[in-house]
């Protein structure tokens, strides 16, 4: 494992990407974290609604829930980082200073450019009702400067940004950058899981991009690369070795996968290392 | 969506962080507005709404439900189904506003009755049609609505766990009742005097005396009824026969025990006497048509029926397990059915949130979740990190065909 990770790693070295537990799910709120797992070859699953189409559920938003493989392979190669708690960093005083500071500097913008808005449109009204001639010019300098004198822009009216990652993070990007990449591996010790930890390593080793596939009756969906381009050529299902399966399973999982028109994967990690992988293909009576 | 206690609007966690998602609201902390993820943190977890639920949750919203918690408590009994009473949500705060006026006005009276348990004296009350006079004399103690006299009998009609709410429950507003046991009405129908009133009930000044009804009760029903030619045929058909003058129907007291004497005879003259049919074991066959062994095939839908009936006895004595329940109401938008706020009606779906990892619900507990759901649907979502797929289980009736 150690020697196909090199390469990657004389490149540049890994960003460290910083996790947060809602509910004991790893969860990625940042931006640049959801671009480095992404580059890294983890997809992941989308949870939160898409901020300019929030009422629509084929394309979601952030935070990104990690598998709990993936989130064990970027704790393993020390990527994986506990985004600090609320309340943690500054005293609240001085946050609340900043938030007010900034909410003047917004309201501050926001009316210029509202008043800029209302001038372009009395002009648009003015210059498209009568044509230009002097005395209609002179009145609409007039009109112009008594909407200056006379706007003055709401605080109702103050559009607001509710940000979707914490807000002292954003703050300081830079400062905030680093962090301790101290994840604890937090998997639960069964068999199940750590076949499936074996078999997506191996699959993830060797460039395929994996993702969840319970409604396919597996345990993942194997890309030959990136989701957004490609359909998927196998579902994969992770057994142990020495586990007796009942042929009627083997069955319905061979026709689900004709059915769907993927190649199932019958993995098992083998106690010395690689892992064995057996093709399910439905073809016809010989 | 929300809920009010106290004269305050309160938003339940995952509709607020909804709101938030959506961009419709700001949730403030310690004056700093809290984000998306700070409201993840702080709203979900496994003793309020679990991310899988709300991944449910926000999922069902965006295409365009209406999505409530359920409480298994405001589910109305078989019994209440069947006789499609009003649900009284509501009912409590309008009570309260009513006691709060000095004195019985008649308009409010005749909603009072409207919206008081239909029962048959209440029936025949208004039919009646007594002077409001002596309604204010007879009906105040029975009826809790009518001014300052029916607040001490309105605290015994509702079940003691409404006024001790705690603050953090979710407030039911459904699970105030009516205690039928006691409330009583008096029979007007009968004649002679009503039983005079409890002094401590009036306000004071005011000695109730004894009422006497009888001159009253002359002078109803005295107009002439229109009837067409074939209603005048009907009516005089029945009056040769005239029912009234049986003794078994002078027995019954009320409709519902007419209706069951009619039923009695009809099952009677058709072969199918009471002591055999109306109980919880009935033949399988019946006695009166000779059959011999061989041919004997019991119907299997008996069987299905009967089957149901005693899963669903042993069901009400198990107890249900904590880690299945269901979690949601889903009713349709408001286009497709009429959805109120204060009289929701039926939903359109049950959910109960499980995920792959988790193991598949056995027979016993989809038998009682739809049990507990009652006639609407039980639908299982089951959550796998971001897709959601919904299952529900279907009734099916085995084909009748039995060849030997």
């Amino acid at each position: 494992m150690e020697a196909e990770l090199q390469p990657q790693e004389e490149r540049s070295p890994a960003p460290v990407v910083g996790l947060s537990l809602c509910d004991s799910a790893p969860l990625l709120w940042r931006l640049q974290d959801l671009k480095a797992v992404r580059s890294e070859g983890l997809v992941g699953a989308l949870l939160g609604s898409l901020p300019r189409t929030p009422r629509q559920n084929v394309r979601l938003g952030r935070p990104l829930l990690l598998l709990p493989e993936e989130e064990r392979l970027l704790g393993e190669r020390g990527g994986a980082a506990a985004l600090p708690a609320q309340n943690q960093e500054a005293a609240g005083g001085e946050l609340q200073q900043r938030y007010t500071e900034e909410q003047q500097r917004s309201f501050e913008e926001q009316s210029v450019l509202a008043l800029e808005d209302r001038k372009s449109a009395l002009v648009r009204a003015m210059t498209s009702s009568s044509g230009s001639d002097p005395a209609s010019d002179e009145a609409l300098q007039h009109r112009l400067l008594d909407l200056e004198q006379n706007f003055s822009f709401p605080r109702s009216a103050l559009a607001v940004q509710l940000s979707t990652a914490r807000a002292g993070l954003s703050h300081c990007p830079e400062a905030r950058a680093f962090l301790e990449a101290d994840w604890p591996i937090r998997a639960q010790r069964c068999p199940r899981r750590e076949a499936r930890f074996q078999v997506f390593r191996d699959l993830r080793g060797r460039g395929f991009f994996l993702t969840s596939a319970g409604k396919f009756g597996g345990d993942f969906l194997v890309y030959p690369g990136d989701p957004l381009r490609f359909h998927a050529h196998f579902i994969a299902i992770c057994l142990a070795l020495d586990e007796s399966v009942c042929l009627l399973d083997v069955l319905c999982a061979a026709r689900l996968g004709s059915n769907v028109k993927k190649t199932v994967l019958l993995c098992s990690p083998a106690p010395d290392g690689p892992v064995r992988y057996t093709s399910l293909q439905w073809s016809g009576m010989v | 969506m929300g809920f009010s206690a106290e004269g305050k609007q309160f938003l339940l966690p995952e509709e607020a962080l909804y709101l938030m998602e959506c961009g419709n609201l700001q949730v403030f902390h310690q004056d700093l507005p809290l984000s998306i993820q700070d409201g993840y943190e702080a709203f979900l977890s496994s003793d309020s709404v679990s991310l899988q639920q709300y991944q449910v949750f926000g999922h069902l919203k965006r295409l365009g439900y209406v999505v409530h918690r359920f409480d298994p408590s405001s589910e109305p009994s078989p019994y209440a189904r069947q006789l499609s009473l009003p649900r009284s949500r509501d009912r409590g705060r309008r009570q309260l506003k009513r006691k709060r006026s000095p004195s019985p006005a008649p308009t409010s009276r005749s909603d009072s009755y409207k919206t008081a348990a239909a029962s048959q004296a209440e029936e025949m009350e208004e039919e009646d049609k007594l002077p409001e006079s002596h309604l204010v004399a007879s009906a105040a103690p029975q009826t809790s609505s009518s001014g300052a006299a029916g607040e001490v009998q309105a605290r015994t009609w509702w079940p003691a766990e409404v006024p001790e709410r705690q603050a953090g429950q979710r407030s039911a507003p459904g699970s105030q009742r009516w205690d039928f046991s006691s409330i009583c009405f008096p029979d007007l129908g009968s004649a002679g005097r009503l039983a005079p009133l409890d002094a401590s009930l009036l306000p004071g000044g005011v000695t109730p005396g004894v009422c006497d009804v009888a001159p009253w009760m002359r002078r109803i029903n005295l107009r002439k009824v229109k009837m067409s030619p074939k209603e005048e045929e009907r009516e005089r058909r029945q009056r040769r026969r005239d029912v009234n003058k049986d003794k078994e129907v002078q027995r019954c007291r009320n409709w519902a025990e007419y209706h069951k004497l009619l039923e009695r005879r009809q099952a009677k003259r058709q072969g199918r006497p009471a002591h055999l049919w109306s109980g919880e074991v009935q033949p399988l066959h019946d006695p009166t048509r000779p059959i011999s062994t061989g041919e004997f095939r019991p119907d299997p839908r008996i069987f299905s029926s009967r089957l149901q009936k005693w899963m669903s006895l042993c069901l009400l004595r198990l107890k249900g397990s904590e880690e299945w329940r269901i979690c949601f109401n889903v009713y349709q938008p408001d286009s497709v059915a009429d959805f109120k706020k204060s009289n929701p009606g039926k939903p359109y779906a049950r959910m109960c949130v499980c995920s792959f990892d988790g193991p598949v619900p056995d027979l016993r507990v989809i038998k009682q979740l739809s049990f507990q759901s009652g006639d609407v649907p039980v639908v299982y979502a089951a959550v796998d990190h971001g897709d959601i797929s919904f299952y529900t289980f279907k009734d099916f009736q085995l084909p009748r065909d039995v060849y030997p």
